[in-house]
């Protein structure tokens, strides 16, 4: 195959480059259908049942996406010049078409509950005329700090912020919308501080910044790569060659990507930056051969072939192994980690392909004249200056060997300590710098507010009523004379809807006989007491469980505040009372909440209750603002309210889930850390298994894991020594670092063993192997970790989580590399190479077939 | 002077006498008639009332009342009952209106199940009738003074006009059109418009039917045309001029309800 392959690059070189073009250009045209996915719930599968009842539960109990409007001034928003830019800039929201008018929240559209004079209550506007004075101001904060459901959503308890909340139809307006928004916020007077917030802002922003990333990362990288290669090569036309290959890798992955109906998230924007590095090491090895080896007036098509067939296995080997890394993220749960790998691999196999095919052809097709001024300029390797640290390196390895064991042994264990002290956390929003507008606004405003970060737990009552009423409904249709109203009443058996149902009893009743009247009202008060029972969330014991818990969450200290059905009863009642505080409970019946509820609806609002409860009042929900977006903190919160649920069990029949954006977080990063786990020892297992094919040898395949086991332990230790959270982004390196670093040791075992070969000396190989084998394998490593570090650049912190990590991941494995496998093939010698030359035969053939 | 913007009250009167021969051309003499029609048929009136309010999740809800009401004079003061009978768990509750010609309106209201009788504060009379897309203003009718009207098409069957507030802060509309059928006087569609003239309310008289020689709204429906959801209402059992007396338009009625007068099958 190898022999076929260089043939068809040497000799049909221009149908080479002709379908790299047409391949290439073919690609390019799919790439502006590129369709940007920023939705953080598009990292659990579109089926995961978590989110589809997280999907379910804000469609049922209408929680529409909502840009946050914050407003601070650090005396009080209460002043009238402040509140008349709320009601202006509500009353501007509401004019802009994709705004939800009824559920915008804001001071000027809410409604106030109040006593007024004796004995009458007043259902008003809270702001029905904007206040003149700083006394109407000051009487507007007497009445929110009065309404629990206001009090520290609208306004915070300090009175120095206020929010306004406009909930949209489709996020991919809220850019849009939020620019809008600003404009009017632009031509306000007051020096009060505006803040524009919330998640579909935040996904829009986030969007905005991949293009950043991809835009001028991916390129800088290119460039990064391009000077390094001139470094090394000082020949323009010769380091076009490998920068080809990355740029055709990338378009064409990335076309492949698009074309094929893929959304590029977060993770699939760094596939170019990822793959441009990645795509050039190969044509480094072929290249740094060959300019060792050709000299002025040789035949360039007999030097290319030498280096091809020398470097071909483990060229392919190191691609495959990184090819399985990146793949071992298929393993994962979460699609976008997934898309990500699959189309790294491929890339990885397709710059390979590349590399053999297109590089040869490319060499060969150089003016003679090129080639020879190449030769002339390159600088004397032996004795620049990375031949010089990596022989000083090589000096530091050798001597010494039990000692370095031993010191990667301790490190290995401090590590491995390191990694038990990991903190397992994420936080969306901290995926923005700290400095970042969306980071300071939300920073700010969960200062004031009692939180940003949202979380729903649903109650739900269990029970058939359907049925209940369907047995109802038949036994009273066998005892009616009429033949109609028996078959009238079957037809109505089927209905679900007990209100419905009675409507159409109430409509048979008046045309039905004296005797079959009786029976169709004795049904009728039986179906309303049926109906009665199903409304689980007015009774006020079921009322009372939600208010216990909701006074446990408050004292744990993470949850900010929390709003449910309970707090509506207690606040309508007490104002229906007497308006003081001894009225603020729960009624003590079922009718009494359902009268309670009935004044409430009668509000300029009346669809605000079925943000707590659905209409049959057999589900309730809990609407907790916490804090901290963070997992960890979300994740306590679960426990405890399990922990609450086991001390007090719930009232019979009734269960509760969680949904929200804070849980689900939770929920696709849990599934990522158990995913990353498989993926890590499935990628392990298979590098590993193809180490001892490579090598024909258990022991150098046990060799060839042991740099990069020692790498990741140290960088993870690391993580976990210095207490930086383990997240997405270093969640998802684990398994594809470890497919690229151990090409260093594939290709140091590799060469030391021939180079072995060739001596017969260990010591005198292990000397060499510290001249052009180190050199290739440090300038590999140089490009690779050089090539990340663009990713410092990015605007946002996964990014340059990524950059940080893979750069010094790479750099530490090339030296862990080059400083443990000569220490440890002195010590392992008699093993290692005792039954050479049998043994290095098989290697020889391996590696060269 | 009451309203007309709601169909509810419609139900309780109308005035066949009313309908003209010739077009009428002043506006103000149209919206007075039509208020004559909708609100103050016959001298008192009852009826049943069943709405069905949708929200924009199709989910529905019931309520279900009957309405007693006399006309202290015709155009004037009114007393109103209602008395509420359904869903189950809000039975007994009861509002007692006094409608005003000149000021707010007095209204009690009691709650069986907290054993309470509150007096309401009038306030904003746009607010939600028990969570229906009704308001209470379109139960007790809005003043014809609060408008100012002009004549815009009198063309066919109907007279269309609109309707501008004289305190644009005190309600959520610019203006609204509202087209009155020439033969019975009664407002049959009414059409709300916001700042941005986007007609997002929708007021109309399904069925019209003639009790007592009284042209009758029977079936009305509201819609939320910019959220979605409508609430239908239904009247049935309607009679007029049933010589209700006086003094059960009182606050003892609002504990022990009239029973003779409030059984519909007599």
């Amino acid at each position: 195959m190898k022999e076929w392959v260089l043939h068809l690059a040497v000799v049909k070189r221009k149908w080479v480059f002709w379908t790299v073009a047409v391949l290439t250009a073919v690609m390019v045209a799919r790439l502006p259908n590129i369709q940007i996915d920023t939705d953080p719930e598009n990292m659990l599968p579109v089926d995961n049942a978590e989110r589809l009842f997280h999907n379910q539960t804000r469609e049922t109990f209408a929680m529409p996406d909502a840009i946050v409007v914050g407003l601070v001034d650090d005396c009080s928003v209460y002043q009238p010049a402040l509140l008349a830019d709320i009601k202006a800039l509500s009353d501007y929201a509401l004019s802009l078409d994709g705004v939800i008018d009824q559920d915008l929240m804001s001071l000027s559209e809410v409604d106030n509950i109040t006593q007024e004079g004796e004995g009458a209550i007043r259902f008003e506007w809270m702001m029905k005329q904007l206040p003149k004075t700083q006394a109407d101001a000051a009487a507007i904060a007497e009445k929110v700090s009065r309404l629990p459901l206001l009090n520290n959503t609208l306004v915070s308890a300090d009175g120095k912020a206020a929010a306004i909340y406009v909930p949209i139809a489709n996020k991919n307006q809220s850019y849009a919308i939020a620019r809008l928004l600003q404009g009017e916020i632009d031509t306000f007077a007051s020096k009060a501080q505006w803040h524009i917030t919330g998640l579909p802002v935040a996904e829009d922003r986030f969007g905005y910044e991949m293009f950043v990333q991809m835009g001028i990362s991916a390129p800088l990288a290119g460039l990064m790569i391009f000077i390094l290669l001139w470094v090394f090569f000082r020949n323009i036309p010769f380091i076009v060659a490998p920068m080809i290959v990355a740029m055709v890798t990338v378009l064409v992955t990335m076309g492949l990507l698009i074309g094929m109906g893929f959304t590029v998230h977060i993770m699939s924007s760094m596939i170019a930056i990822f793959l441009m590095p990645i795509a050039v090491v190969d044509s480094i090895h072929i290249m740094s051969e060959f300019s060792d080896r050709y000299r002025p007036g040789a035949d360039v098509g007999k030097v290319i072939e030498d280096v091809m067939s020398h470097m071909f296995t483990p060229m392919l080997y190191t691609s495959i192994t990184s090819t399985v890394g990146f793949l071992s993220l298929m393993l994962t749960p979460i699609p976008p980690v997934q898309i990500f790998g699959a189309f790294v691999g491929f890339g990885i196999m397709l710059a390979f392909l590349l590399t053999v095919i297109f590089i040869p052809a490319y060499v060969v097709s150089l003016k003679p004249e090129t080639l020879d001024r190449m030769q002339h300029n390159l600088p004397d390797e032996s004795s620049s200056r990375l031949a010089i640290s990596v022989r000083g390196l090589g000096r530091l390895a050798s001597g010494h060997a039990r000692l370095w064991l031993l010191g990667f042994a301790v490190l290995f264990a401090i590590s491995a300590w390191g990694i038990s002290k990991i903190q397992i956390n994420d936080n969306p929003v901290r995926w923005f710098k700290a400095d970042h507008e969306l980071r300071v606004a939300d920073r700010v405003l969960n200062e004031h507010f009692a939180g940003t970060y949202n979380a729903y737990l649903v109650f739900q009552i269990e029970g058939d009523t359907g049925a209940v009423v369907a047995k109802a409904i038949s036994s009273a249709a066998a005892g009616v004379q009429d033949s109609g109203l028996k078959q009238s009443l079957s037809e109505l058996a089927e209905q679900t809807d007990v209100g419905q149902i009675l409507t159409q009893l109430d409509d048979l009743l008046f045309d039905a006989a004296t005797d079959d009247a009786d029976k169709l009202e004795q049904l009728m008060l039986q179906l309303e007491h049926i109906n009665s029972a199903s409304k689980a969330f007015l009774q006020p014991q079921n009322l009372a469980y939600l208010d216990g818990l909701q006074a446990y969450l408050q004292q744990t200290g993470l949850v900010g505040k929390s709003n449910s059905l309970s707090d509506v009863v207690k606040t309508v009642n007490r104002e229906l009372r007497s308006g003081q505080q001894q009225d603020f409970r729960l009624p003590a019946s079922a009718n009494g909440v359902a009268q309670v509820l009935l004044q409430y609806q009668s509000s300029h609002r009346p669809n605000d209750l079925w943000h707590f409860v659905t209409p049959d009042y057999q589900q309730s929900l809990l609407w907790l603002q916490l804090t901290s977006g963070d997992n960890q903190d979300m994740s306590a919160v679960v426990t405890q309210v399990a922990e609450y649920v086991k001390q007090h069990p719930l009232p019979e029949g009734m269960s509760y889930h969680w949904a929200g954006k804070a849980y689900l977080n939770v929920v696709w990063q849990q599934a990522m850390v158990a995913g990353m786990l498989d993926s890590l020892l499935g990628a392990f297992v298979m590098v590993f298994v193809m180490m001892v094919i490579l090598f024909r040898s258990f022991l150098y395949g046990v060799l060839a894991m042991l740099p990069l086991t020692l790498t990741i332990t140290l960088i993870y230790g690391l993580i976990g020594w210095i207490g930086k959270d383990y997240d997405m982004p270093i969640a998802v390196l684990s398994a594809l670092t470890l497919g690229l670093s151990v090409d260093f040791a594939i290709h140091f075992l590799e060469r030391a063993r021939e180079t072995f070969r060739k001596t017969g000396n260990l010591p005198q190989a292990l000397h060499l192997m510290f001249e052009e084998s180190g050199r290739a394998i440090s300038r590999n490593a140089i490009v690779i970790a050089m090539g990340f570090t663009p990713l410092l650049f990015a605007p946002l912190v996964p990014y340059i989580t990524v950059g940080i990590f893979l750069a010094s991941i790479m750099a530490i494995s090339a030296l862990v590399t080059l400083l443990m496998l000569p220490a440890l093939m002195s010590v392992l010698q008699r093993w290692a190479f005792k039954s050479q030359p049998a043994a290095d035969n098989n290697a020889q053939s391996a590696a060269t077939k | 002077m009451k309203s007309f913007t709601c169909l509810l009250a419609g139900v309780l009167l109308a005035s066949s006498q009313l309908s003209q021969a010739a077009d009428l051309t002043d506006a103000s003499s149209i919206v007075k008639q039509a208020e004559l029609a909708a609100y103050y048929a016959g001298d008192d009136g009852r009826s049943a009332a069943r709405m069905l309010i949708t929200d924009a999740q199709g989910r529905t809800q019931n309520r279900q009342f009957i309405i007693l009401r006399k006309d202290r004079e015709d155009g004037g003061t009114q007393d109103m009952m209602v008395f509420f009978s359904r869903p189950a768990d809000v039975r007994g509750t009861v509002f007692r209106v006094v409608k005003q010609v000149d000021g707010d309106d007095d209204r009690w209201l009691y709650l069986p199940g907290l054993d309470l009788v509150k007096r309401i504060s009038a306030g904003d009379k746009r607010t939600s009738f028990v969570g229906s897309h009704f308001f209470y203003e379109d139960v007790s009718g809005r003043s014809v003074s609060e408008d100012n009207f002009t004549l815009q098409k009198s063309d066919g069957d109907l007279y269309v006009l609109e309707g501008k507030p004289k305190d644009p802060a005190s309600v959520e509309f610019t203006r609204y059109e509202v087209s009155i059928d020439k033969q019975t006087m009664l407002p049959v569609k009414i059409r709300f418009f916001d700042a941005q003239n986007r007609n997002y309310r929708l007021v109309e008289a399904l069925k019209v039917e003639t009790i007592d020689g009284h042209p009758t709204v029977t079936h009305s429906k509201v819609s939320d045309l910019k959220n979605g959801g409508s609430t239908e209402m239904q009247f049935r059992f309607i009679s007029y001029d049933l010589g209700l007396p006086d003094d059960i338009f009182s606050e003892r009625s609002l504990r022990t309800p009239p029973r003779e007068w409030l059984n519909l099958k007599d």
